[in-house]
């Protein structure tokens, strides 16, 4: 193959367990998000935008969804005759057969396809996270300090950095210390997850964290403070964009009111930075001749009948005359039908609520069995995708409903199947 | 099974002009419904009915219709074996005009392929069928050609292709706008006919110098063959003037219609544009019986309108029974009723325009109100 100078690896193969339901039969970045796209649209596009022309994507967990949304590439012009997009899974070799057991690991075992480019630089990428960058510039950073790697690293307000890991550096930008979720934080420069490398550098690196029986094998906590130990340069990048890992229900659902409440925060209608995705091959989106639409976000396929206020709507959403949808999330080919009332909720795929359903944060006499305080909070409810919602049935914030409700409480909800769903939502 | 046929898209027709809307495109180029073109339709039909190869002629103002084209990715036709192949006309080499003729080019397209059929389509109407049992209809029957019909007549008269059939369903007369027709038949601007059959008589139009390569004037031969006519049964929209450019549009806000017209197993497909979704303000007017598009942003008023991509109403604007082509901007304070507006253009700050549903106003391309 011939020579790329920069070549992105996108891990995509975590199942985001905080996502619950979400992610019980997809990979975290195949999640939808925001009316038209997927998490992974972001990665991908700010590749594409940063004329960055090979990327690797690690999967791993749950890759079917993602394989069939990524398809060849071709909806982020990553469809190339030198380079475009790699599915990376894990598989058999002669000397045995590995998952991908951290990061890290799945880097390593990727060095042959790396080494086919000869680049120079090599940027680890999370296909987990909303946000627009230019990783070039961040690239051209790690030219100027002559750095071994850097970090891409976010101001997080002080009194959340101990939930990430933390960068200390020195007057010059340097790193001398990098601290995963320390109790104390001594500054607020966060980890973003993103990092570039030289892969000289790099591959040696991992090859030596590889034989190391006691490493966990991942980038935050085992391959970067050994290079900062073993005395690499290693520098941050200060980001100052909208930034936001949706890995946990709450997160999620405030990133999608985020581009209601502040489209200038992600601004997607930018077009000199354009987040792309697969577009589904269906018409115009309908408002009905008595439907009541406010602050809301809606895309090409969806029929609105009834009421949304504050709702993201996905593609191929119907939502009944009669229904009033405030403040929820509904992805894409969800029906909602008349006389339902959903505050506050994510509906997943193809999930139908079905007439005089309520789930609202405080629903009176509604059912408090499929409360799940650990994962839902703010009294925002999730119904998992493919379910049937039964008429009627009532509901109280911070529950989350999945398939297994179905079989356990057949009197509220069903399961159906989604094999069609690659055909019809995609 | 295999579908034998090729496709060949008239994108432009001599006798059918839509004013400023043609102006700048061939008709088959004229956007429709929100995010389509014109010629969406039977392209998509056509390759949702099996076709691997079509080729779309083209006259003039092609740019448009190349630049939506591209390469035929949105419709599976870039391809190594068929696909799309785009027929402008030739030029003369040697006065350097353009031949009198399309017909050269289409010849050495047909002549090409190896399908035994070829179906070719006007672009004056929109319809979601498939043209498989109309392709088998004509393989059985033996028929020299099979013309596609439907009960309804263009809404305002001209070119209305009349049909008298025999018990048998072949064409025993022909007539075009002939004003006292009491026909239910009117041919719908689609023929199949045999690869062979079409290269013959392109060669007698050649010879004889007829300079326009059309339908008509492959039917106007239809005492000399067998013309057989099958009916299409599917709701279909007629496009052959601006007033019924704006008629059909509106219809296709009638919820029936549309979700014929976007059948779920048939497609339509179209080249894609990554906006982002469309948002309706907070405190927006009402916005009902609207078909919006990605990109949008309705700050004000929109009541029976279809909305391309990328519009913007302003605030307290209102706009009602109108058609706004991409990427056009409602200023604050705006009215607007029975108007359409083709791309890019601007209605400034509190200008009132105000059509007739007959006569709807239409505002050119990149104008500023």
């Amino acid at each position: 193959m011939a020579k790329q100078e920069i070549i992105a690896m996108i891990l995509a193969g975590g199942q985001g367990s905080r996502l619950g339901v979400l992610t019980e039969l997809v990979a975290k970045p195949a999640v939808p998000f925001g009316s038209r796209y997927r998490i992974m649209d972001f990665p991908l596009s700010n590749c594409t935008n940063s004329g960055i022309e090979a990327v690797g994507v690690l999967t791993q967990y749950q890759p079917l969804e993602l394989n069939s949304y990524i398809g060849n590439g071709h909806s982020w012009d990553l469809d190339r005759n030198n380079g475009g997009t790699y599915i990376l899974p894990p598989y058999l070799s002669q000397v045995g057969n590995d998952w991908y057991k951290g990061t890290a690991n799945a880097i390593y075992q990727n060095i042959p396809f790396i080494d086919s480019y000869d680049p120079k630089y090599v940027l680890i990428l999370s296909g987990d996270h909303i946000y627009k960058m230019d990783y070039l510039k961040m690239v051209e950073s790690h030219i100027q300090n002559e750095a071994e790697a850097t970090i891409a690293v976010i101001e997080v307000p002080w009194e959340e950095a101990s939930r990430f890991g933390i960068m200390n550096t020195d007057e010059t930008g340097r790193v001398v210390e990098f601290e995963e979720k320390p109790a104390k934080p001594k500054n607020n420069l966060a980890s973003m997850g993103i990092y570039c490398f030289s892969w000289k550098v790099l591959r040696e690196s991992l090859i030596l964290d590889e034989a190391n029986p006691d490493s966990r094998n991942d980038f935050g906590a085992n391959v970067i403070p050994g290079m900062i130990d073993a005395g690499y340069d290693v520098f941050t990048y200060s980001f100052d964009g909208y930034w936001k890992d949706v890995g946990t229900i709450s997160s999620l659902w405030e990133s999608n009111m985020d581009l209601l409440n502040d489209p200038t925060l992600i601004n997607l209608r930018d077009t000199s930075w354009t987040i792309y995705s697969r577009n589904p091959q269906r018409p115009s989106h309908y408002f009905g001749p008595n439907s009541k639409v406010e602050n809301t976000a809606i895309t090409d396929g969806s029929e609105i009948f009834g009421e949304c206020h504050g709702t993201i709507v996905s593609y191929n959403v119907v939502v009944e005359e009669g229904a009033v949808v405030t403040d929820s999330i509904l992805m894409p080919g969800s029906y909602v039908e008349s006389g339902a009332v959903l505050t506050r909720c994510i509906v997943g795929m193809d999930t139908r609520v079905e007439r005089n359903v309520r789930a609202t944060p405080d629903e009176k006499d509604g059912v408090d069995l499929f409360v799940n305080d650990k994962l839902c909070k703010d009294g925002i409810t999730v119904f998992a995708p493919n379910l049937i919602i039964k008429e009627g049935t009532k509901i109280v914030g911070n529950s989350m409903i999945g398939a297994e409700h179905a079989r356990s409480h057949p009197q509220y909800f069903e399961e159906v199947p989604h094999y069609s769903r690659m055909e019809v939502s995609l | 099974m295999i579908t034998d046929a090729m496709g060949l898209i008239l994108a432009d027709n001599r006798r059918i002009q839509l004013g400023a809307l043609t102006e700048p495109r061939a008709i088959a180029a004229i956007p429709f419904a929100g995010r389509f073109r014109i010629i969406d339709f039977t392209l998509s039909n056509m390759v949702n009915s099996g076709i691997k190869r079509v080729g779309v002629v083209a006259l003039t103002k092609y740019k448009s219709l190349m630049d939506h084209m591209g390469t035929g990715a949105p419709w599976d036709l870039d391809r190594m074996r068929q696909g799309l192949y785009m027929i402008p006309p030739y030029i003369n080499p040697i006065t350097r005009e353009p031949d009198r003729t399309d017909a050269q080019s289409v010849i050495d397209y047909v002549k090409t392929g190896d399908q035994r059929y070829v179906v070719i389509s006007g672009s004056a109407f929109v319809t979601n069928t498939s043209y498989k049992p109309l392709i088998k209809t004509h393989i059985e029957s033996r028929a020299d050609i099979t013309i596609l019909y439907h009960k309804d007549g263009p809404i305002d008269g001209p070119l209305a292709m009349a049909l008298e059939l025999d018990d048998d369903g072949y064409v025993r007369d022909l007539m075009v706008d002939y004003p006292r027709s009491t026909s239910q038949n009117y041919a719908v601007g689609l023929i199949v006919i045999s690869r062979n059959l079409l290269l013959q008589l392109l060669a007698e139009m050649m010879a004889r110098g007829i300079a326009d390569f059309s339908i008509l004037g492959i039917l106007q031969n239809y005492k000399r063959f067998r013309v057989q006519a099958v009916k299409l049964e599917e709701p279909l929209l007629r496009i052959h003037s601006v007033a019924s450019y704006f008629d059909a549009s509106m219809k296709v806000l009638d919820t029936e219609i549309r979700h014929k017209l976007f059948d779920v197993d048939r497609p339509v497909y179209t080249k894609a544009k990554n906006r982002a979704p469309c948002i309706v303000a907070p405190g927006s007017g009402v916005v009902k019986n609207v078909l919006a598009s990605d990109g949008c942003a309705i700050m004000g008023h929109v009541e029976n309108s279809i909305l391309f991509r990328g519009c913007v109403i302003g605030r307290g604007a209102r706009v009602t029974n109108s058609v706004l082509f991409q990427d056009v901007q409602i200023s604050e304070g705006v009215v607007l009723d029975h108007v359409i507006i083709d791309k890019n253009s601007v209605v400034k700050m509190d200008g009132r325009l105000l059509g007739h549903p007959g006569f709807p106003i239409v505002i050119e391309k990149n104008a500023i109100v």
